[in-house]
C-alpha cells in the first residue's frame, strides 16, 4: 500500500500533565483518507496523543506541550489558531456514547446549528445525509423527534458518529469507540469505518488488536509515552521491528 | 454490621466459647429493636405531618363556632304584621332586633358590621304622622315609652307613605325601611329580612354577680330545661342559689303568639299565668325571685330586665368559591381573598423573574467559569451562610435598602427583591449541583464539535441540568410563598389588588398572619392558610409533573 498525502505531521511532541510526562518526543506523519490505529496498553499515551490532535487537552488544567503538530502544514498550537475551526475540521467520537439529552434530530443538527446553519431544509438534508453515512438512518428515520437517550448503545454511538459527520469534518478521531458496545454493534461500526475512510481521515484508538488489524491501514504502537513503532498494519502485526511491539501483540503484557 | 457480627460469632464458636452465640443473638436482637424504633419513628413523623396538614385543611374548609347572642335563633318573617324591607341586592339573612333598632338610632352608619358590605346605611322612616308610620315607630320604640327616631342630624330619612319608602329602598342599595307586610308584598326591587327578637329575660337577681357565681352562657337546651321546669335551681347553670321560676306570657298576647309560632311554648310556672298585658308580664319577671321568661328584646330592655346570654354551635363551609373569588373588605373581616391570591402570584412571578436568571447565572459562573480558588471558595461560603440567615434579617435589609435607600417604598417591587435575595442562595446551590451532575462527556462532545464554551453551556449543559434547576427553583419558590416576616417590612399590607410595582400589596401568608394577630377572624385565617397550603401543594405537584415529563422525554 502506497503512502497517501500527509494530513497530520507531528514533530518532537512532548506533553506533560503537571510534572508527569505523558508523551515523549513523538514523531509521526498521518496520511489522509486512511485509517490509523493507535494501540498500546492502558496509560501509554495513545488517548492523550489523540486528544492533542484537536486540542481537547486544552480543557485539562496543567497540560504543557512542546514540539509541533502540523495539520495541513499549519501548527495547531501556533498563537492565533482558531480552535473552534480546528475542532470543526477534526471531529471526535468518544469511548462512551455521549448523545445530548435531546432528540435524535437535534443531536445531529447540533453541530451545524452552532456553526450557524439555520435553514430548516438545509438542516433536514444534513441530518438525513449524516444519519445515512453513519448507517443509522434506516433505524431511526421514524423516530427523529424522540429522545436520543432511548436508542441502544450501538445506535447511540453511531448517532455520535453522525453528529460528527454533520459538521463535515476532514478528520475523525475515535477514542475506543466500540469498547462499550456489544459485538454486533461493534461489527456495524467497523463496517462503517471502512466506508468512511474513503472520504475522511480516521485516527482510532483501540484496545482490541484484532480490531486494529481488521480496520486500519497503519498502526502506531505506544508504550509509556513513547511511540515505539509506526508502520503499515500488516507489517506491524506480522513483522514487528521492535521487540516490545512483538511482546505486546503476542499478548505477553498489557 | 451484620456481616462482621456473623463472622465474629462463627470464628469464636469454632474456638468453643459459649457466649458467642448469645452475643450474636443479642446483636440481631438489638438490630431488630433499632429497625423497629426507626420504622416507628418514621411512621410517627409521617403521621404527625399528615395530622397537621389534615387539621389545617379541615379547619380551613369547615368552621365550627360557638356563637354568643342574647337572641333565640328563631326569626319571624313579619312580626306584628310589619316587615323589614331592604334592597333586593342585599345578602339574605336574619336581623337581630337590636341591630334593627340600632339602624334607626344612628348606631350604625353602614352595613359593614351588619352583613359585611360597604354600602352606606340609609334608614327610611315613614312619617310617624301617618298610621303606617305610627305603627312602625311604635314597633321600634314602644307605645308607652317616650322615644322615637333621633330628632335631627341623624341618618334617618323620612318618606311620606310606605309606597314612597319602598320605592326609595328599591333605588338605594343600603336602604332599610319598616313597612306593613301587605304593602311590601310584591314590591319590585325589595326583599324582606326576617327578624330575631325573642330573648330570655331573667330577674335581675339571677344575673347579678354574687359570691363568684354568675350564670354561664346557656345553650338552647338549657333554655328549654329552665322554662319547662326540668331545671330546678339556677346553681345548675353557675348562677345564684335560687329556685327557677318560669313565667309564661299572657294568653292571647302577641308575645304568646310569637312564642307559639317559634315552637317554644312552655307551661306556666308558679309566677304565672300573668293576667293582663305585656307590661304586667315583664313586671312579674322583675318581681319574682328566680323568674325567667321569653320576651321581646325591646320590651325587656324598656322594662330593665337583663337577657341571658345564649350560645349556639354553628358550623358550615369556611372556604367557599365566593371566598376565593371575592375581594376582601374591612381588613379581610368580610369578603374573600381574590386580590390576595392575585398579589401572591404577582409577587412570585416577579420574584422568579428576578431570582431565576440571577441564580442560574451565578451557578453557571461558579461551576463553568470561575477558577476554583480562594475567592470562589469565599463566595460560595458566603452564599451558603446567606441560605441560613433568618428571613426577618432579609426583611430588615430589604426595608433599609429597597424601601428607604432606593426609595421603592412598601410595594411589590421591594417585596419581590427581598424575596429574591432570600431565595437566591438556595437557587444557586441547587443549580450548581444540577450543573455539576451533567457528565463531562456531554461537555466534551459539544466542544469537540467546534461549539464554543458559551454554546456548550447554553445549549447542552443547562438544558441537561434543567430538571434539577427547576426542582431547586420550585423548592425556593415554595419557601417564598410562605414567607411573611420579610414581606411585612417590605411589601406592605394593602389587601387591594396591587396597581403597580410600587403598590403596597398583601400576600396569602401575610394575610394569615394579620387576620390572626389583629384578631380579625380565626376562621378566615384558617381558610386562607388552607389556600396557602393548597398553593404550595400545587407547586410541588406541578414541579413533579414537569420534572417527570422532562425525565420521560429525555429517557424515552
Amino acid at each position: 500500500m502506497h503512502d497517501s498525502p500527509v494530513k497530520f505531521s507531528i514533530k518532537g511532541l512532548d506533553l506533560w500533565y503537571g510534572k508527569t510526562q505523558a508523551l515523549k518526543k513523538i514523531d509521526v506523519d498521518i496520511g489522509e483518507k486512511s485509517v490509523t490505529a493507535l494501540i498500546g496498553p492502558s496509560g501509554c499515551g495513545k488517548s492523550t496523543f489523540l486528544r492533542t490532535l484537536n486540542r481537547m487537552n486544552d480543557l485539562i488544567d496543567g497540560v504543557r506541550i512542546e514540539g509541533s503538530v502540523l495539520y495541513e502544514d499549519a501548527d495547531i498550537f501556533a498563537p492565533g489558531t482558531d480552535v473552534i475551526d480546528l475542532r470543526k475540521r477534526v471531529g471526535m467520537v468518544f469511548q462512551k456514547p455521549n448523545p445530548f439529552p435531546m432528540s435524535v434530530y437535534d443531536n445531529v443538527a447540533y453541530g451545524p446549528r452552532v456553526h450557524g446553519v439555520k435553514d430548516k431544509a438545509a438542516l433536514d438534508e444534513i441530518v438525513e445525509r449524516s444519519l445515512k453515512q453513519a448507517a443509522l438512518w434506516e433505524e431511526v428515520q421514524g423516530r427523529l423527534r424522540s429522545s436520543a437517550l432511548g436508542l441502544s448503545g450501538g445506535q447511540q454511538q453511531r448517532l455520535c458518529i453522525a453528529r460528527v459527520l454533520a459538521v463535515e469534518p476532514d478528520v475523525v478521531l475515535m477514542d475506543e469507540p466500540t469498547s462499550a458496545l456489544d459485538p454486533i454493534s461493534t461489527a456495524k461500526i467497523e463496517t462503517l469505518l471502512d466506508e468512511l475512510k474513503r472520504r475522511y481521515t480516521i485516527i482510532i484508538v483501540t484496545h482490541n488488536m484484532q480490531q486494529a488489524g481488521r480496520i486500519s491501514d497503519k498502526t502506531a504502537f505506544f508504550l509509556m509515552g513513547d511511540l515505539v513503532e509506526y508502520s503499515d498494519t500488516k507489517e506491524l502485526f506480522f513483522n514487528p521491528r521492535d521487540e516490545r511491539t512483538e511482546n505486546y501483540i503476542s499478548g505477553r503484557f498489557g | 454490621m451484620n456481616d462482621t457480627s456473623a463472622t465474629r460469632s462463627v470464628g469464636t464458636r469454632s474456638v468453643g466459647t459459649r457466649s458467642a452465640g448469645t452475643r450474636h443473638r443479642a446483636a440481631i436482637g438489638s438490630q431488630a429493636v433499632a429497625f423497629t424504633a426507626i420504622r416507628g419513628l418514621s411512621i410517627l413523623t409521617i403521621a404527625v405531618l399528615g395530622l397537621i396538614l389534615g387539621f389545617i385543611l379541615y379547619k380551613g374548609l369547615r368552621y365550627s363556632n360557638i356563637d354568643r347572642s342574647a337572641y333565640l335563633p328563631y326569626a319571624e318573617d313579619a312580626p306584628d304584621g310589619l316587615v323589614v324591607a331592604v334592597n333586593s341586592g342585599r345578602a339574605p339573612g336574619a336581623l337581630d332586633w337590636g341591630v334593627l333598632y340600632g339602624m334607626f338610632t344612628d348606631e350604625y352608619i353602614d352595613w359593614a358590621k351588619i352583613d359585611g358590605s360597604d354600602d352606606d346605611l340609609t334608614p327610611i322612616a315613614i312619617d310617624p304622622a301617618t298610621p303606617e308610620g305610627a305603627r312602625a315607630e311604635a314597633f321600634l320604640f314602644g307605645t308607652e315609652e317616650a322615644g322615637g327616631y333621633p330628632a335631627w342630624g341623624g341618618l334617618v330619612q323620612t318618606a311620606s307613605t310606605s309606597a314612597a319608602a319602598l320605592a326609595a329602598v328599591a333605588e338605594t342599595p343600603g336602604a332599610v325601611a319598616i313597612v306593613p307586610e301587605a304593602a311590601a308584598r310584591g314590591a319590585p326591587g325589595v326583599m324582606t329580612l326576617p327578624l330575631r327578637r325573642l330573648v330570655l329575660a331573667v330577674n335581675p337577681e339571677v344575673a347579678e354577680f354574687v359570691d363568684d357565681s354568675y350564670i354561664e352562657d346557656l345553650s338552647g337546651r338549657d333554655v328549654m330545661d329552665l322554662l319547662s321546669g326540668r331545671a330546678r335551681n339556677w346553681k345548675e347553670f353557675g348562677g345564684p342559689d335560687l329556685a327557677v321560676a318560669p313565667v309564661a306570657p299572657p294568653e292571647g298576647s302577641v308575645l304568646a303568639a310569637a312564642v307559639r309560632s317559634a315552637g317554644l311554648e312552655y307551661p306556666a310556672g308558679p309566677g304565672s299565668p300573668v293576667p293582663g298585658g305585656g307590661l304586667e308580664y315583664l313586671a312579674a319577671i322583675g318581681g319574682t325571685s328566680g323568674a325567667a321568661g321569653l320576651a321581646f328584646a325591646g320590651d325587656a330592655a324598656v322594662a330593665g330586665l337583663p337577657a341571658a346570654m345564649l350560645t349556639r354551635r354553628t358550623s358550615g363551609w369556611n372556604l367557599t368559591i365566593g371566598y376565593l373569588l371575592e375581594a376582601p373588605r374591612l381588613s379581610g373581616r368580610t369578603g374573600g381573598i381574590s386580590t390576595i391570591i392575585a398579589n401572591t402570584f404577582l409577587m412570585l412571578l416577579l420574584t422568579v423573574a428576578f431570582a431565576a436568571p440571577l441564580g442560574l447565572a451565578a451557578a453557571v459562573y461558579f461551576v463553568e467559569y470561575a477558577r476554583q480558588g480562594p475567592f470562589v471558595r469565599a463566595l460560595r461560603l458566603g452564599t451558603e451562610t446567606l441560605a441560613g440567615i433568618p428571613s426577618i434579617i432579609f426583611g430588615l435589609f430589604g426595608f433599609l435598602f429597597f424601601v428607604n435607600i432606593l426609595g421603592f417604598g412598601f410595594g411589590l417591587l421591594s417585596g419581590s427583591l427581598t424575596l429574591t435575595l432570600m431565595i437566591l442562595p438556595t437557587i444557586i446551590r441547587t443549580s450548581e449541583e444540577a450543573l455539576k451532575s451533567v457528565p463531562r462527556a456531554m461537555r466534551e462532545g459539544s466542544l469537540a464539535l467546534g461549539a464554543t464554551k458559551l454554546q456548550t453551556v447554553a445549549r447542552v449543559v443547562v438544558p441537561a441540568a434543567m430538571p434539577g434547576i427547576l426542582t431547586g427553583l420550585i423548592l425556593a419558590v415554595g419557601r417564598a410563598v410562605g414567607e411573611t416576616a420579610a414581606l411585612l417590612f417590605t411589601m406592605g399590607s394593602d389587601y387591594q389588588l396591587a396597581k403597580g410595582l410600587f403598590s403596597s400589596a398583601r400576600g396569602l401568608s401575610a394575610h394569615v398572619y394579620l387576620l390572626f394577630s389583629e384578631g380579625i377572624s380565626f376562621d378566615r385565617a384558617f381558610s386562607t392558610a388552607a389556600v396557602l397550603v393548597f398553593v404550595v401543594l400545587l407547586f410541588n405537584f406541578a414541579a413533579k409533573r414537569l420534572i417527570g415529563r422532562m425525565n420521560r422525554s429525555a429517557a424515552a
